[in-house]
């Protein structure tokens, strides 16, 4: 039984986390329709921030967290402006084609800079409630913990932050009509710019949040971002319930399957979650109102 | 008020305007008539700022549009309710007239103002105001479009056929509420294919074929027009 909750556990750990960087992903997509690969590169870049800024630094891992999310802001709200802004007459497939440049270039300067080794970013409260796992038999570190809890809190702040707000607003009236945006007076480039910062943002504190369990390398977000897009094709492209529960139902299959099937297959429970799913739900699972 | 002069422009090889000129003076309402394809919406594309001319002018009061962005424009007082509507589908309708005046987003007790002349024209948007514009019927949805519109306080407002696909009993209605709307004082310029509907309400009209205009003046002198008569009235 306490193997079952265990897992639970686990599978609640990955879920926020990918729900996290799926998040970013389909608010971008949502409003530029632009498949972002690039995204996982963000995913790195705010983890090797953070190693930085922590690691070599020596700051604490929560100003780490802050420059992390701040830095990765900035680098995406450059993507868009020195690529994607740049992109927007053409064809779909040159987003594509630039999108997955631009997660090579990120990756090869990582690499070139910080070497292709892995590294670590150091738990910030490593060792407490040692006594706690030993009384109850379950293993929650702290630090899944605070993952569970920063992507909880993260989620509600930006769901209320879309819904309550009238900057957010502008978000979902640019997802649901571009032209209808523009013409009530929103700034299209102010928007996307706000969009980028954002989904950089989320990205990068969900690597900073996973970095202390899982090392940091070069090549650490591309497994993460093919994930995070069977996630949003799952719940439906460009829908933020749809990203959550996405990022959930991949967060258990991976910890379920990992345990009671193979660890082995873990990577390919998404692959064949998204197959069967889409089998029976073409439209995803939470699919974005018709236009 | 709105003076364009010369208007041209391309998409790729086609020339979808040639040096069109068209003028609107404060308070009146102008229809613009033309087929399908004549060029009407991407005049009002181009006049809102979405479509890039290749040369020409437009101006509001004297000062320059052409070449600003879409968002400059409606703070400067050109509104357009565009033709299919635009709207935010899974936004509730009182939040699709709220984002309506969104550049007036400082001033919310004037919006509230005005929120208040639109349920008063149209009294189901009241009833109405929780639903998703998306579930309403193309009739109601047009409502919401109008009254989007005029929560940007338009000195100016475009509106691109208004009447497209509804029933005629709808379309009597929405007519006779940018009529309403123009006699409260905001000028208008309106595109139409129901051209008899829409000259019964107009000041003055103009003709637009193959991106060119061909015809202008009163009502009655159109009307009179055998040949716009025959390609426009049917009768």
């Amino acid at each position: 039984m306490s193997l079952f909750v265990q897992q639970i556990l686990n599978g609640l750990t990955l879920g926020s986390v990918y729900a996290l960087v799926a998040l970013g992903l389909t608010l971008v997509y949502g409003i530029l329709h632009i498949p972002n690969f690039s995204h996982g590169a963000l995913f790195t870049v705010g983890a090797y921030a953070a190693y930085v800024t922590a690691g070599q630094l020596g700051a604490n891992y929560w100003v780490a967290l802050g420059a992390a999310a701040l830095v990765t802001a900035l680098v995406a709200m450059l993507s868009e402006r020195l690529v994607f802004s740049r992109l927007r007459d053409s064809p779909p497939l040159h987003d594509m084609i630039a999108a997955i440049g631009l997660l090579l270039f990120f990756e090869a300067l990582i690499q070139a800079k910080f070497g292709a080794e892995f590294h670590r970013v150091a738990a910030p409260y490593p060792g407490i409630w040692q006594g706690l796992r030993q009384a109850t038999g379950l293993v929650l570190p702290i630090q899944r913990a605070l993952i569970i809890a920063g992507a909880v809190i993260l989620m509600v702040a930006l769901h209320l932050f879309l819904t309550r707000t009238v900057t957010g607003s502008t978000i979902v009236a640019m997802a649901q009509n571009r032209e209808g945006a523009s013409l009530v007076g929103i700034d299209l480039t102010r928007v996307s710019l706000l969009t980028f910062a954002i989904s950089g943002a989320l990205a990068a504190v969900a690597a900073v949040l996973f970095a202390p369990i899982n090392l940091v390398s070069p090549g650490m977000g591309n497994l993460v971002i093919l994930k995070a897009f069977v996630i949003i094709i799952l719940g439906g492209m460009g829908s933020v319930p749809g990203a959550i529960a996405g990022g959930m139902i991949i967060g258990f299959a991976e910890s379920f399957g990992a345990f009671y099937i193979s660890t082995d297959l873990k990577d390919i429970m998404a692959f064949a979650l998204l197959v069967v799913i889409l089998s029976v739900r073409p439209q995803g699972l939470f699919p974005a109102p018709a236009r | 008020m709105l003076a364009c002069e010369g208007a041209t422009l391309d998409y790729g090889s086609y020339r979808a305007l040639s040096g069109v000129s068209v003028r609107v003076e404060r308070g009146e309402l102008v229809v613009m008539l033309g087929a399908n394809g004549a060029g009407k919406s991407s005049l009002f594309l181009a006049i809102s700022g979405l479509r890039r001319l290749r040369s020409g002018s437009i101006r509001l009061d004297g000062q320059e549009l052409a070449g600003r962005k879409p968002s400059d424009i409606v703070a400067a007082g050109l509104v357009q309710c565009a033709e299919g509507r635009k709207l935010f589908p899974g936004m509730s309708v009182r939040k699709n007239l709220t984002l309506g005046g969104y550049v007036h987003r400082a001033d919310p007790k004037g919006s509230e103002a005005i929120l208040e002349r639109v349920f008063g024209m149209f009294p189901i948007l009241r009833d109405k105001q929780h639903d998703t514009a998306g579930s309403l019927s193309g009739g109601q949805q047009q409502m919401v479009a109008i009254g989007r519109a005029l929560m940007g306080r338009p000195k100016v407002l475009l509106l691109d056929e208004p009447s497209l696909g509804l029933a005629p009993l709808v379309v009597k209605q929405v007519l006779e509420a940018v009529q309403a709307i123009n006699r409260e004082g905001t000028t208008v310029l309106l595109a139409e294919q129901n051209a008899f509907a829409a000259l019964k309400i107009a000041h003055r009209a103009y003709v637009l074929e193959n991106g060119r205009i061909v015809s202008e003046g009163s009502p009655e002198t159109l009307l009179a027009d055998d040949r716009i008569r025959k390609a426009y009235i049917g009768a």
